[in-house]
């Protein structure tokens, strides 16, 4: 019984979101890729002759170069970034965490910024490394004593996230208005830039920092207890904490860096699998990654059909996420610890 | 600027001798990346995303062969122009994929463009385009003869070689009728206001430069910068002896003139702010770029050229570049 | 072997801010034997198991745990021998009672808990009668069954010595029975344990050996001296005049000499 609701569980964590993809490969804003179209070019894959006035050959570009990438990379960004807001909760024991609080947006947009302005390499390349500076100086402010205090991690990503704001703007500000337009889209969500490219550019450390935390996901249940308590049972907590954090870095720069700043996914998407499936992390952890691309996948699938003109998914999540989070603001206990 | 002569003279040479149609004299024309683009026949279905360069495709007489519009055309101060040069825009049933900012691929790769024109800031799009095989012209521009290459390759691509080299004998001929008028006056020096915000100027490497040079008057930012926002205390002391805005949907004259602090301007006491009244009729991102000079040479030496009539009027001048007579 | 100790304290010195806490405190505790710490609010009690712990590193001295350094021992070596339980604050954790208890597994299943883990987590619930508890989220409990969570969790990862930072905390007064019943097991079932209280009586009804700290030394307090001496020692130790009473059935009761106010 119990290990067939668990096989049932795991089936229903990969069924849902093929089918959710698949529906998504059938959805668009153009004629050539309704459902006649990708039935068409099924047909024509298969042998049959294209039917006059079809373009089966377009429709196969449609579908494996413009919307295969896009849905991907929103499922793989929707899931990155839930499942670092999970991790990161956990290690600072504090369900308002989420990783944007170490500074990377803020990061990753000036370092996007910086590139749009100048393009000195490849806005993704830069906004990754920018991502991860930003931690990596909220550590270098954290760190006391060759050890990391947490309030001082959360009081350094707001100075960090403040400086590299303050940067931002200053690029803005010295860019013309056609290169601050693209910085402020690229800010807003880029997932109608994706392409094969940049979804493997993506899933390299995206996927590392994915794969890592479900790894390690158990051990986020003894982290969550606090410090004390995960090194009596023998845990190594600095360590094992430095981990988890890069491994978070790693999933939410892979993914902002291609995808932009996608906002409070990070944060409702645990928040929401914790009512259904508890704070468990052997649950909560696959959950919030499968629900999280689901979610950004639903968003942008939306986003994509809604009218001639997109609206960036970044927009959209934040509309939808700011009332989401106000609701479990109200009905949820907040804090854990003391 | 060597080698972009070099690309120029090419470009000419190549177009020049032939107009035979024979499979191994190819379309070839160097875009302002650097990339050589070549077609065995002129593209027939081309998608325009630069407002701008449409303008060209319709001044060339391209009609047929554009495909997709920039999404801007379709708003309020551009649509009733368009309307007039093309009945799918009048009808609202040209595809506009996307603009200047924003491209939706999907909807861009349904329309089956042979062709691309978009501008060389817009990388990531420009890759995504290009992915798909579809060859990308991209656009940058920095000076009026940035404009003309533009028309010039426009014109090569699309078979109309010849009106290209009419139109920019035209915008040469008028170009003359401006320098012999205002020789011999003393220059004004003249501030150029961005919609931006009223310290967003242009520099000497701008096509705004070039501009104020046509119409004779100098520009009292001497920076290099093709965009930049300056001090308020800066423009004070340049205080220039006119100030003309760009078009402007937030500020009228009028509200400049009364900017605190700008009271004690020279401009500004003897009300010489000009507000160039048309997006489409002024854009000097293109051969109208006669148009906006010819207001501000009329601005800044309202008595040389009150007794001049060689100069074009308005509509003439759009009759002359878009050949309206010839739609309809 | 027979008189190795459990926990060895080797001329323990500790400063913090310069205030010296502990002053070469040396003592030994034999395997088995339960050991309850007394003294005043900051006098260094929490410091010392932080110390013994492993948390906190000693400023000079050695603590040797059955015969071996405690700086030589791994992360997961150390916690299979010592159990620390910190002072606990009540949490609202959304964590449920076994998946709480169940984290004491930690050093037998690194990744993932095994069918032996689950069992083991069921025995320790039964043992502590928390079973009932056993799917409810830790923050819905009450401070006292938080902290009989806590210590279930502490016994899942079977160590040989328990430190215990206040045990009596948040407990009512059947809990503090339940919990005296169990300290006296576990002893007997060879576990050593150290736990500070703050309940002289209970102390000593309970344990076999009473160490109290004061100034920075530790000294051990003989129950079978006379009631006289005890009473004298307890004041200094407290700085506060103590009333030792006895029951009918010879358990002691301390009070504060509320006469003296």
């Amino acid at each position: 019984m119990h290990l067939m609701k668990r096989t049932f569980s795991i089936l229903l964590l990969i069924l849902v979101p093929v089918l959710l993809a698949t529906l998504a490969m059938f959805i668009g804003p153009s004629g050539e890729g309704g459902w006649e179209s990708v039935l068409e070019w099924i047909r024509w894959k298969t042998g049959s002759p294209a039917d006059a006035g079809t373009h089966p050959e377009l429709t196969g570009l449609i579908l494996w170069e413009i919307r295969f990438p896009r849905i991907m990379l929103a499922f793989l960004t929707g899931g990155a970034l839930s499942l670092a807001g999970v991790a990161m909760q956990a290690i600072f024991r504090n369900p308002l965490a989420s990783p944007y609080i170490l500074g990377m947006s803020s990061g990753a947009a000036f370092g996007a910024a910086l590139a749009l302005a100048w393009g000195f390499m490849p806005p993704q390349a830069s906004a990754f490394l920018f991502a991860a500076l930003a931690t990596f100086l909220c550590y270098l402010i954290a760190v006391r004593k060759k050890k990391l205090a947490v309030l001082h991690l959360v009081l350094g990503g707001i100075i960090v996230s403040g400086i590299f704001t303050a940067l931002l703007t200053l690029v803005q500000y010295l860019s013309d208005p056609f290169k601050l337009q693209t910085i402020v889209h690229w800010t807003m969500g880029n997932l109608h830039n994706a392409n094969n490219t940049k979804l493997w550019t993506s899933l390299i450390p995206a996927g590392i920092g994915v794969a890592g935390i479900l790894i390690f996901r158990w051990r986020l249940n003894l982290l969550s207890l606090g410090d004390q308590e995960a090194r009596s049972s023998g845990m190594n907590v600095p360590v094992q904490r430095g981990l988890i954090i890069l491994l978070a870095t790693l999933a939410t720069s892979g993914a902002i860096a291609v995808s932009g700043i996608i906002g409070f996914i990070d944060l409702i998407v645990p928040h929401m699998v914790r009512m259904v499936t508890g704070a468990d992390h052997r649950k909560l952890a696959p959950v919030s990654f499968v629900a999280g691309g689901c979610l950004l996948l639903v968003i942008d699938t939306l986003s994509r059909i809604l009218g001639s003109y997109e609206i960036p998914a970044g927009v959209i999540t934040m509309l939808i996420g700011a009332p989401v989070f106000i609701f479990i603001l109200k009905r949820s206990k907040i804090v854990w610890g003391t | 600027m060597a080698v972009f002569s070099i690309l120029l003279f090419t470009a000419c040479f190549r177009s020049h001798p032939g107009e035979t149609d024979s499979p191994g004299d190819a379309i070839v024309v160097e875009d302002f990346r650097g990339e050589t683009l070549s077609f065995s026949q002129p593209p027939r279905r081309i998608v325009c995303l630069i407002e701008s360069a449409l303008s060209a495709l319709y001044m060339l007489g391209a009609d047929s062969l554009i495909a997709g519009v920039p999404q801007s055309v379709y708003k309020a101060d551009l649509y009733p122009w368009y309307a007039r040069l093309d009945v799918r825009i009048s009808k609202r049933e040209m595809p506009a994929p996307g603009n200047w900012d924003f491209v939706s691929l999907e909807s861009l790769a349904a329309i089956k463009p042979e062709l691309v024109i978009i501008w060389a800031e817009q990388t990531d799009v420009i890759e995504n385009i290009e992915r798909l095989g579809i060859p990308v012209y991209a656009v940058m521009l920095h000076s009026f003869e940035d404009v003309h290459k533009e028309i010039r390759d426009l014109g090569t691509i699309t078979g109309r070689e010849e009106r290209a080299r009419e139109l920019l004998a035209f915008t040469e001929a008028q170009k003359k009728t401006f320098r012999r008028q205002i020789s011999g006056e003393d220059r004004q020096r003249a501030y150029f206001m961005w919609s931006q915000g009223v310290l967003e100027t242009s520099g000497s490497r701008s096509t705004v430069e070039e501009l104020f040079q046509l119409a004779g008057l100098e520009n009292v930012v001497k920076n290099q910068d093709e965009h930049l926002v300056i001090n308020k205390e800066t423009l004070l002391s340049l205080d220039p002896d006119l100030i003309i805005m760009w078009y402007n949907e937030k500020l009228d004259p009028a509200d400049v003139m009364t900017e605190p602090g700008f009271s004690q301007m020279k401009a500004i006491r003897s009300k010489r702010v000009y507000e160039l009244p048309s997006v489409f009729a002024c854009d000097f991102w293109t051969l109208k770029y006669l148009n906006a000079a010819r207001m501000v040479a009329q601005w800044a030496y309202p008595e040389a050229y009150s007794q001049n009539d060689s100069l074009l009027s308005e509509s003439h001048l759009m009759d002359s570049l878009y050949q309206f007579h010839l739609k309809r | 072997m027979g008189d190795v100790k459990a926990i060895q304290l080797d001329k323990l010195s500790f400063s913090y801010h310069r205030e010296e806490l502990l002053k070469e405190v040396s003592a030994g505790l034999s395997p088995g034997s339960l050991n309850f710490l007394l003294g005043r609010n900051g006098c260094g009690k929490s410091t010392l198991l932080r110390l013994i712990s492993g948390e906190l590193k000693p400023t000079s001295g050695d603590i040797r745990i059955f015969g071996r350094s405690l700086h030589t021992l791994g992360s997961i070596e150390r916690a299979s021998m010592i159990g620390f339980l910190p002072q606990h604050y009540p949490m609202q954790l959304p964590l449920t009672v076994e998946e709480v208890v169940l984290t004491g597994r930690y050093r037998f299943s690194r990744l993932n808990p095994s069918k032996e883990d689950f069992r083991a987590t069921l025995a320790v619930l039964e043992k502590l009668e928390l079973l009932h508890l056993r799917t409810r989220n830790l923050g819905e409990l009450s401070g006292g069954e938080q902290q009989m969570v806590m210590i279930a969790r502490l016994l899942a990862q079977e160590p040989r010595i328990l430190l215990m930072d206040e045990p009596l905390l948040h407990l009512d007064l059947s809990n503090q029975v339940r919990l005296a019943a169990l300290l006296k097991t576990l002893g007997k079932e060879g576990m050593t344990i150290l736990a500070v209280v703050h309940d002289p009586g209970f102390a000593m009804a309970v344990g076999s050996n009473i160490l109290g700290l004061s100034n920075g030394q530790v000294e051990p307090i003989r129950q079978d001296d006379p009631d006289s001496l005890l009473t004298s020692v307890l004041s200094r130790i407290y700085k506060t005049e103590i009333d030792i009473h006895r029951m009918a059935s010879g358990i002691p009761f301390v009070s504060v000499n509320l006469g003296a106010l």
